[in-house]
C-alpha cells in the first residue's frame, strides 16, 4: 500500500537519505533500524509531510502522492506517534483526540467520535476513562492515547518514532500485543527504533538504514542479532583522509600500559539521577584520560552522553562521585565552564547553540575565550589590534575560509563554522580537550580536518575525551574505547576487541 | 555605520567621530521622512487640514528658535534615559519593560528627599544626594524583578510590567500620604524649593544641567558597548547565553548587573525630570518609560542611535504643542493620531532600511568552501 522509490534528501553537503526504496503491505509491521543519523527521522518526516524529498516518488494506495504537510498526510490516512507526545495535558483524553480530528471548520460530533474511539480501544483491549485529564495518565497510557489519536484520524498507516524510548519494560511488554492488534485490523505499522530486541519481537520485516542508504530489506528471521548489529554499524569503512595523516604505528605515542602517566581528567564513581523520574542517567561511571591519549566514548545517542559531558563541564552536580582535574595546579574541584582560565577546551555538540554567536564576526567568536586576558584587553578595554592579529593567525593556522575576519560567523558554511570552534578551543593548546560529536553535520573533508586537529593535539600531549556516536570515526583515532549504554560505562579492550563486539555492546546485546 | 547586529566591536577609534554623526542622524532623517509621510497620510484621512501648513508649524514649534529647541531637548532628556535603560538591558538579553516604574520611583525618591526629608542650607549636596538616591531607587526596583526571576522563575517581561503598576500606585499612595502638598486632595507633592532646582544653563529656558549630562552618558554607554570587555560580554550574553556560558561568562550575574544598570538609568531620568523640569510630582507623571522602549528599538539599541531617536521624539512632542495651539486648531486627539502614525512609519522605514542593508551584506562564501578544507 505504501511504496517509496529512490527517495533522496540532502542537507547541505550531507546526504541524509540516498536512494531509499521501501515498500509496505497492509497488515504488516515493518521495522526501520539504524544508528543515530542513519536517516530514520528524515524518512519519517518525509512520510508525515514535515520534510520534502529532493528526488524520488511516493505512492500511497497505488496513487502517486505529494505529502506537502502533516494535514495532507493525515488526510491520506497516515498517523504518527512522536517520541515526545503532542498532547494537551490539561484537556481530557476525549478532548485531545477531538482536537486532532478537526478538519477545517468541521469536527465530528461527540457521539460519533466516541464510537470511533471505542472501536479502536476495544481492539487494543483497553478501557480508558475518556473524561480523565491527560495529566493524570501514566506515560504508557499517554502513549496509548497518542496511538488511538493517530488511528482515529489516520486509519491506514501508523508511524511510531522510537515508541519504547520513554516506556518502562512492562509497558513495552504491553505495547507489543497492542501493535499486533492494530496490524491485525488491517493497518500498516512502521516501527522505528534502534533497539534490537523489541524489533525482533514485534516486526515481520525490517529495513536497515546506514548513513542514509538501505543496507538490508527483508524478513527479520533470516538474520540473527549479531548480523543485524553488524549491518547497522556497518563493515569497517576506511576513512581515507585520516589514514593519510596518521603517523606510522611505531612513532605514534600510543598509550602504553607499562608506564602510566597520571590521569589529567578523572571521573570516580560518578552517578547522576534525573530529578523527576528518579531514573539513573549515569550510574557509577569511572573514567580516566591521560596525557597524549584519545579516550573514545562510543554509544548510541541518549544513553547518558549529554549528562556525562555536562558533569565534566560542571553544569550539573553528580549525586555521587567526583570529577577530578588531575593537574596539581587545579586539583581542587573548580568548574571549568565558569573558570575561563581552565585548561579545558570543549567542542560542544551543537555548535550554533552552545559555541558560536552567529551574528558576531569570526574575530569576535575566535576571541570569545581569551578576550579578557592579557594581551587582548587592558584595564577592561578591548585591544582590537591584538584581536585582529591573533584571529588572523588562527584563521591562517586553521584554514578558516571567510571573506575577512569581520564577516559574521552565521554566513560561513557549517564546516568553516566548526573550524572557528576548533580554532578557538584548540588554538591555545589546552591540556584537556572534551569533544562531543565534533563532526556532526560536516562533509567528509571538514570531518577529516577536525579529526586531524584532534590527532595533532594528542601529539602535543593533550588529554582528549572524545564522545562520538559515529563509531567508524571514533575507532579510527581513539587509543582506548569505552562504551556507554544505559548510563553505564564499560571499558573495552580496544584495539584488541573487535568492532563488532563494540557494536553489540552499544546495542546492549553483548 | 554599525548596528548591534553587524558586529560593531571591531570598528575602531578612527571612525569614532563619523559614527556619532551617522548613527545619531539616522533616526532623525528617517523621522523627518516619517513626519512628512505621516502628515500626508493622516491629512488625507482627516480631510480639511492642510498637511503642509501643519508640517511647517510642527517643525517651527520644535526647532524654530531657542525656546522650542530647548523645550525639545528638555523633553528628549527623560526619553533618552529611559531609552538607554531599555537599550542596555535588551542588548544583554534582559527584557526590562519596567522603565516606567523605575522612572517613577526615581522621581518619587528625588522629590521626597528634596522637599521633606533632606533640607540643608547649601543646595549642591541636596541635589546630588537626591539624584543619587533616585538613581539607586530605580536600580533596586529593577533588581526586584531579577530576584523574582532568579528565585521564583517569574519571567522578567511579566514581572517588570506588573511592577510598573505597583510603582504607580505606590507613588500615588505616597503622594496622597506623607508627601502630599497642603491644600489639595489630589495626589501631588509640594513644589521643590527653587534653590534645589537643577541650574538652568541658558537663563529663562528649560535647558537644565541634566540635559548635557544625559547626552554625555549616551556617549559613555556607546564607548562601554563598543570598546570594553564588559560591553562585549553583555552582547554575547544577549545573543547566545549558551556560548557565553561555555566561554566562562557568568550569565546570570551579568544579567543581574545589566538589570541594575538599566533601572539606575531610568531612575536617574526620573530624578532629573523632577529636579530639572517639573519641580513637583503628581500621580500621573508622563509615559516616558514606555516611550523609552520605542526610542530604544528605533535607535537599534545603539546608545547614539537612541540619542537621535530621543531627540526626534522630543521634537515631535514639542512641535505637537504648537500645532494644537495654532490657528489651525487641530484637536489634541488628531495630533496624537499623527504622532502615532509617524512613529509607526519610522519603525517600518527603519526595519525596511535595515533589511536592505542585511541583504546587501549577504556574502557568498568562496566556492572552495565545501570541499577544499582537506587538501593534502
Amino acid at each position: 500500500m505504501l511504496q517509496l522509490t529512490n527517495i533522496s534528501k540532502h542537507f547541505g553537503p550531507v546526504a541524509a537519505l540516498d536512494n531509499v526504496t521501501l515498500s509496505l503491505r497492509q497488515g504488516a509491521i515493518h521495522g526501520i533500524l539504524g544508528e543515530n543519523g542513519a536517516g530514520k527521522s528524515t524518512l519519517m518526516n518525509i512520510l508525515f509531510g514535515l520534510a520534502r524529498p529532493d528526488t524520488g516518488k511516493i505512492e500511497f494506495d497505488g496513487r502517486r502522492v505529494r505529502i506537502a504537510s502533516p494535514v495532507i498526510a493525515q488526510r491520506l490516512g497516515i498517523g504518527m506517534v512522536h517520541q515526545h507526545f503532542k498532547l494537551v495535558e490539561s484537556l481530557t483524553v476525549l478532548e485531545n483526540i477531538s482536537l486532532a480530528a478537526v478538519r477545517g471548520l468541521w469536527s465530528p460530533g461527540r457521539r460519533e467520535l466516541i464510537g470511533r474511539i471505542r472501536i479502536w480501544t476495544d481492539r487494543l483491549h483497553w478501557n480508558p476513562d475518556l473524561e480523565k485529564p491527560v495529566a493524570d495518565l501514566s506515560v504508557g497510557q499517554r502513549q496509548r492515547v497518542e496511538i488511538v489519536k493517530a488511528l482515529c484520524t489516520g486509519g491506514k498507516l501508523l508511524i511510531l518514532d522510537e515508541p519504547t524510548a520513554v516506556l518502562a519494560p512492562q509497558e513495552v511488554a504491553e505495547l507489543i500485543p497492542a501493535l499486533r492488534a492494530v496490524a491485525a485490523a488491517g493497518m500498516a505499522v512502521l516501527f522505528i527504533s534502534h533497539k534490537l530486541a523489541e524489533v525482533q519481537k514485534l516486526c515481520d520485516r525490517i529495513t536497515i538504514l546506514r548513513k542514509g542508504r538501505v543496507v538490508y530489506t527483508g524478513s527479520i528471521r533470516e538474520l540473527d542479532a549479531g548480523q543485524i548489529a553488524e549491518k547497522m554499524i556497518g563493515a569497517r569503512l576506511k576513512i581515507p583522509h585520516l589514514a593519510d595523516h596518521q603517523e606510522p604505528p611505531g612513532e605514534a605515542p600510543r598509550w602504553d600500559r607499562g608506564e602510566l602517566s597520571p590521569p589529567r581528567l578523572e571521573l570516580r564513581n560518578v552517578s547522576v539521577r534525573s530529578s523527576h523520574q528518579g531514573a539513573w542517567l549515569l550510574f557509577n561511571v569511572n573514567l580516566s584520560v591521560r596525557s597524549g591519549e584519545i579516550h573514545g566514548i562510543a554509544g548510541v545517542d541518549g544513553n547518558g552522553q549529554d549528562c556525562l559531558v555536562r558533569c565534566i563541564l560542571g553544569q550539573i552536580e553528580p549525586v555521587d562521585g567526583n570529577v577530578i582535574f588531575g593537574d596539581s595546579s587545579d586539583s581542587h574541584r573548580k568548574t571549568p565552564g565558569i573558570n575561563p582560565r581552565s585548561p579545558l577546551g570543549c567542542i560542544p555538540e551543537d555548535r550554533q547553540r552552545e559555541a558560536l554567536v552567529l551574528p558576531l564576526s569570526v574575530q569576535a567568536n575566535l576571541m570569545l575565550k581569551r578576550y579578557h586576558t592579557s594581551p587582548f584587553s587592558w584595564m577592561g578595554l578591548c585591544r582590537f589590534g591584538r584581536w585582529r592579529q591573533r584571529s588572523a593567525e588562527l584563521i591562517r593556522q586553521f584554514d578558516i575560509r571567510c571573506p575577512d575576519a569581520q564577516t559574521p560567523v552565521g554566513m560561513l558554511s557549517g564546516g568553516n563554522q566548526q573550524k572557528v570552534v576548533v580554532a578557538r578551543e584548540l588554538g591555545e593548546k589546552p591540556r584537556i580537550i572534551l569533544a562531543v560529536n565534533p563532526t556532526r553535520g560536516l562533509d567528509v573533508g571538514a570531518s577529516a580536518f577536525v579529526m586531524k586537529q584532534l590527532l595533532a593535539a594528542r601529539r602535543d600531549g593533550a588529554a582528549i575525551l572524545l564522545v562520538h556516536s559515529d563509531l567508524d570515526e571514533l575507532l579510527a583515532i581513539s587509543d582506548r574505547v569505552s562504551v556507554l549504554y544505559n548510563g553505564q560505562l564499560q571499558e573495552t579492550s580496544w584495539p584488541d576487541a573487535s568492532r563488532e563486539q563494540i557494536g553489540k555492546m552499544m546495542l546492549g546485546v553483548a | 555605520m554599525t548596528t548591534f547586529h553587524s558586529s560593531p566591536l571591531q570598528r575602531h577609534a578612527g571612525r569614532f567621530s563619523r559614527l556619532i554623526s551617522t548613527v545619531a542622524l539616522i533616526p532623525l532623517a528617517i523621522g523627518t521622512c516619517g513626519l512628512a509621510l505621516g502628515l500626508v497620510l493622516s491629512g488625507l484621512a482627516l480631510v480639511g487640514y492642510p498637511p503642509l501648513a501643519i508640517m511647517s508649524r510642527w517643525v517651527d514649534g520644535s526647532i524654530g528658535g531657542i525656546y522650542p529647541l530647548t523645550n525639545s531637548l528638555a523633553d528628549a532628556c527623560p526619553l533618552l534615559l529611559t531609552g538607554l535603560a531599555a537599550g542596555i538591558a535588551f542588548r544583554g538579553g534582559v527584557l526590562n519593560i519596567g522603565a516606567q516604574g523605575q522612572f517613577l520611583l526615581g522621581a518619587l525618591v528625588a522629590v521626597g528627599l528634596s522637599t521633606r526629608w533632606l533640607i540643608f542650607h547649601s543646595a549642591p549636596p541636596v541635589i546630588i544626594l537626591a539624584i543619587l538616591a533616585g538613581t539607586f531607587a530605580g536600580g533596586l526596583w529593577a533588581l526586584l524583578a531579577s530576584i523574582l526571576e532568579r528565585y521564583r522563575s517569574v519571567p522578567i517581561v511579566l514581572s517588570t510590567i506588573l511592577l510598573n503598576f505597583v510603582a504607580l500606585y505606590v507613588v500615588r499612595a505616597i503622594l496622597q500620604g506623607p508627601l502630599q502638598a497642603g491644600g489639595t486632595p489630589a495626589p501631588q507633592s509640594p513644589q521643590i524649593a527653587p534653590a534645589y532646582w537643577l541650574p538652568e544653563l541658558i537663563p529663562f529656558t528649560s535647558f537644565h544641567l541634566g540635559i548635557p549630562i544625559a547626552f554625555v552618558l549616551a556617549v559613555l554607554f556607546y564607548a562601554l558597548n563598543q570598546r570594553t570587555t564588559f560591553g562585549f560580554e553583555s552582547l554575547v550574553v544577549g545573543l547566545n547565553p549558551g556560548a557565553a556560558r561555555l566561554a566562562g561568562i557568568g550569565v546570570s550575574r551579568k544579567q543581574f548587573l545589566l538589570m541594575f544598570m538599566s533601572g539606575c538609568c531610568a531612575g536617574f531620568g526620573g530624578a532629573l525630570q523632577v529636579l530639572g523640569v517639573t519641580h513637583f510630582m503628581t500621580g500621573s507623571f508622563g509615559n516616558y518609560g514606555y516611550a523609552g522602549i520605542a526610542v530604544a528599538l528605533l535607535g537599534r539599541l545603539n546608545p547614539l542611535g537612541i540619542a537621535g531617536a530621543a531627540l526626534f521624539f522630543g521634537m515631535l512632542d514639542t512641535g505637537a504643542l504648537r500645532v494644537e495651539e495654532s490657528s489651525l486648531a487641530l484637536p489634541h486627539a488628531v495630533v496624537n493620531v499623527v504622532k502615532a502614525v509617524v512613529i509607526l512609519l519610522m519603525l517600518l522605514l527603519s526595519a525596511y532600511l535595515l533589511g536592505r542593508k542585511l541583504r546587501t551584506r549577504q556574502v557568498d562564501p568562496p566556492p572552495a568552501n565545501d570541499q577544499g578544507s582537506d587538501k593534502p
